[in-house]
């Protein structure tokens, strides 16, 4: 296979996720666990033999949630919602809903009243990582979770397999963090569009078949050997929660623009933090969710959420940061004054646009990315 | 009641002149730890609250709004953020805080709020984390809580300087426990049909036992209104005219509408006796075991509880009370407690037959407000209500 046909395949798989969900079940005969980002340790639920399905943008009508859910409820779950409603979700066994805000606290109650599923469970992840009290917690509750999956499955995870899957999922982060440092370097080769569209099937695809596909992709890549960005680009760091519609990036590549971070769920949230393979397992899980990178969730005292991205604008050397926030996110929101602050204190442009999931008309954002680009000087388009 | 009020604000002043430290916190904290190690406690969602009483939410938030806070975060925090960001005070200033505690089984908007106030008016913050339980009480949690009471101690001992009083605790607690008895007992007495006290009463009356929950203040103001409610009874004096339905109510009024709604209601001769929200406040607690004490009474509570147990917790009041329809209100400003609204309403009604109606609107905002159209849809469950 050439790069191309490897990226049609992540094309399909985050085009119609479901059939990856079908196809495994099929092969497999074994279950599927869905997950709604962020945060969740599907390396417990890979270990306990059940592929781990994010659930995100099935492309569902958000409409069909609103007998359930009201309109100003994010776009995010109303979207997961609906898409559970029409269901467009049925071969899901299970699901797990991260508590990350009033919302995702509320969903679980819903959808089990709407879609009842055998198995499904929040993972209450505590929201302060600063005090001893919490990795106590933490470990409780991860304890928890993985007896329910036990129990669910039927048998026992042993230490060994969560170690191989915390081992794998080291291994996909790491390659998808080198396929991310490509698109930087590249973004001929590999555009912007093109990467968080992998991200997106990588978490739905079995992920020893994504690793395959992922080694060989970044091969093809590295023999093409262009290592230099052709012309004037202007690098963005883009952040927010959910990345979404993923058309934007386009708009961005369009005006000249090349991603060089971001801190997106469904972005660098999900491929930064790896697992420690060198301590107890749980103790490992314990370990990287305490350390994972600051989010809208909380502020961890000990590295606040606009000091990372200043330094991280820093450190990408970024000409820009636009912030893409999903409508109705109160979390997102309520940091986007301090962090708009910290740009302007450290001389860093910045801009928001607010984003929905199915919504939003794509004139609109378009031109507003366009002029975003414009005031940064503008680059040369690929 | 506004004496009452008016001296607290008055004390919050004078804390500040005495150097008493003004802490902020939530309504559903454990407040008896700050009295207890001196603190002055000071309720910024109270503040909203009255903003939004006098019609004044709308403005302040715009303030906030102009900082790029968007009109759908809750309307409390909006007007705290609004009044820090301006330098007009349409309800006077808030009072700032020397530090910040917060308690999220309410609600995650409040740790945001307070996260931004904190860094805002740079000053320490402490979250009590409370993760959500669900039908049965959960030992997990209650660790964690209680884990959490002994560090909020410890950071407390090193803001004062002062070593924690566990005596000063109990004798607190004693107080808390006091008020608490007292305030349930009086509103049980919207069970009575005719009821001389309703919900709108209890949301007049409800600031000290939030606020002053743990202090000698409350169970004296509860004292007082609990006679003068025996007074009533015997004299015949009730919450409405020609008492002839009674109604379940969810959850924060409509504060800039209170009295409007209450018309509403009490021209149907339908008394709202009842909402999860006035009985938040129903502490037993046990003062040989006071930190273990207070995780049980704090994180078990309704707003900590899953969906199911809230539609329990629901249905065993209208039960209690005997209602015979319920109201639910959707606030745009709280989502977790309007989140589900619609699935619950259908599952309560099919369970116990009653009519119960949904509206739409916000707490405090009157932009999400059309009142033709909540008119509209009360309207219609009092059809209902009347024809069964
Ligand atoms: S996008 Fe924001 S509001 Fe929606 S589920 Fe995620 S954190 Fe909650
Ligand atoms: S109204 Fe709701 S969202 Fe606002 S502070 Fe109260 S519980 Fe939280």
């Amino acid at each position: 296979m050439n790069n191309k046909e490897i990226i049609e395949i992540f094309k399909g798989a985050a085009a119609r996720p479901d059939e990856q969900a079908e196809y495994w079940k099929k092969e497999q005969e074994s279950k599927v666990i869905g997950f709604m980002l962020t945060d969740v340790p599907e390396e417990l639920i890979h270990a306990a033999g059940f592929l781990p399905y994010a659930v995100n943008a099935e492309e569902g009508r958000l409409e069909f949630a609103d007998a359930h859910l009201q309109t100003w409820a994010c776009s995010f779950t109303r979207n997961c919602l609906a898409s559970a409603v029409q269901g467009k979700l049925s071969f899901l066994d299970g699901i797990v809903i991260p508590q990350t805000c009033d919302t995702t606290r509320m969903l679980m109650g819903i959808w089990k009243h709407t879609n009842p599923l055998p198995f499904m469970e929040n993972y209450r992840l505590p929201r302060q990582v600063d005090r001893p009290s919490a990795r106590e917690y933490l470990r409780g509750e991860l304890e928890r979770l993985k007896k329910s999956l036990e129990n669910f499955g039927g048998s026992e995870i042993k230490e060994a397999e969560l170690a191989a899957s915390i081992s794998l999922y080291n291994s996909n982060r790491g390659l998808m963090r080198q396929l991310y440092a490509m698109h930087v370097e590249n973004p001929q080769l590999l555009s912007g569009k093109e990467l968080f569209l992998i991200i997106k099937a990588a978490m739905v695809m079995p992920r020893e078949k994504v690793n395959s596909l992922l080694k060989q992709l970044l091969n093809h890549l590295k023999n093409k050997g262009v290592s230099h960005v052709k012309g004037n680009k202007i690098r963005l760091l883009i952040s927010g929660t959910l990345l979404e519609p993923l058309e934007l990036l386009d708009y961005i590549a369009e005006a000249g623009g090349v991603i060089v971070g971001d801190d997106f769920k469904n972005g660098s949230r999900y491929l930064e933090c790896d697992v420690s393979e060198d301590k107890e397992p749980l103790e490992a899980l314990v370990d990287r969710q305490v350390n994972r990178i600051p989010s809208a969730l909380f502020d961890p005292k000990k590295g606040l959420r606009k000091t990372y991205l200043v330094d991280l604008a820093r450190q990408k050397r970024a000409n820009g940061v636009l912030f893409l926030h999903l409508k109705f996110c109160e979390p997102e929101n309520y940091d986007y004054y301090d962090n708009m602050q910290a740009m302007e204190k450290y001389g860093i442009p910045a801009m928001r646009i607010e984003t929905a999931y199915g919504g939003l008309p794509q004139g609109q954002l378009q031109t507003r990315i366009y002029a975003f680009m414009e005031m940064l000087g503008g680059g040369d388009a690929d | 009641m506004k004496d009452l009020m008016a001296d607290y604000y008055k004390q919050g002043a004078e804390a500040k002149e005495k150097g008493i430290p003004v802490a902020w916190v939530t309504a559903v904290f454990p407040v008896e730890i700050i009295y207890a190690a001196g603190l002055f406690p000071f309720y910024p969602e109270n503040f909203g609250a009255v903003a939004s009483a006098r019609k004044m939410a709308d403005k302040l938030s715009s303030f906030a709004e102009a900082k790029g806070y968007a009109h759908d975060l809750c309307a409390y925090a909006r007007c705290g953020l609004g009044d820090a960001h301006s330098k007009e005070h349409p309800v006077g200033e808030i009072v700032k805080p020397d530090l910040l505690l917060c308690c999220n089984t309410q609600c995650g908007s409040l740790s945001k709020w307070f996260e931004v106030a904190a860094r805002f008016y740079e000053a320490p913050y402490f979250l009590l984390d409370a993760p959500q339980i669900g039908m049965e009480a959960d030992d997990l949690c209650k660790k964690y809580y209680t884990a959490q009471l002994k560090e909020l101690i410890a950071f407390l001992e090193s803001f004062t300087g002062k070593k924690f009083d566990y005596d000063r605790l109990r004798e607190v607690m004693a107080h808390a426990n006091e008020a608490c008895r007292l305030w349930n007992a009086i509103l049980e007495t919207a069970a009575l049909k005719p009821a001389p006290f309703g919900f709108f009463d209890a949301c007049f009356h409800m600031a000290p036992i939030v606020t002053w929950r743990g202090m000698p203040q409350a169970v004296n103001y509860y004292r007082t209104l609990q006679e003068e409610l025996q007074n009533r009874i015997q004299n015949n004096v009730y919450a409405i005219k020609d008492e002839r339905y009674k109604l379940y109510f969810d959850h924060i009024p409509l504060w800039p509408k209170l009295r409007w709604f209450s018309e509403i209601c009490a021209s149907h001769h339908a008394l709202v006796a009842v909402s999860q929200y006035t009985h938040s406040w129903a502490y037993s607690f046990d003062l040989e075991h006071p930190l273990e004490s207070l995780a049980e009474n704090y994180t078990e509570e309704f707003v900590n509880r899953v969906f199911d147990y809230r539609i329990q917790r629901k249905m065993q009041l209208m039960e209690r009370y005997n209602v015979d329809g319920f109201i639910l209100f959707s606030n745009r400003s709280c989502k977790p407690n309007a989140f589900g609204l619609y699935d619950k309403k259908n599952i309560i009604s099919s369970i116990t037959g009653l009519p119960g109606v949904v509206f739409e609107a916000d707490m405090s905002d009157l932009r999400f407000f059309s009142e033709a159209q909540v008119l509209a849809r009360l309207e219609s469950f009092f059809e209902q209500l009347e024809s069964a």
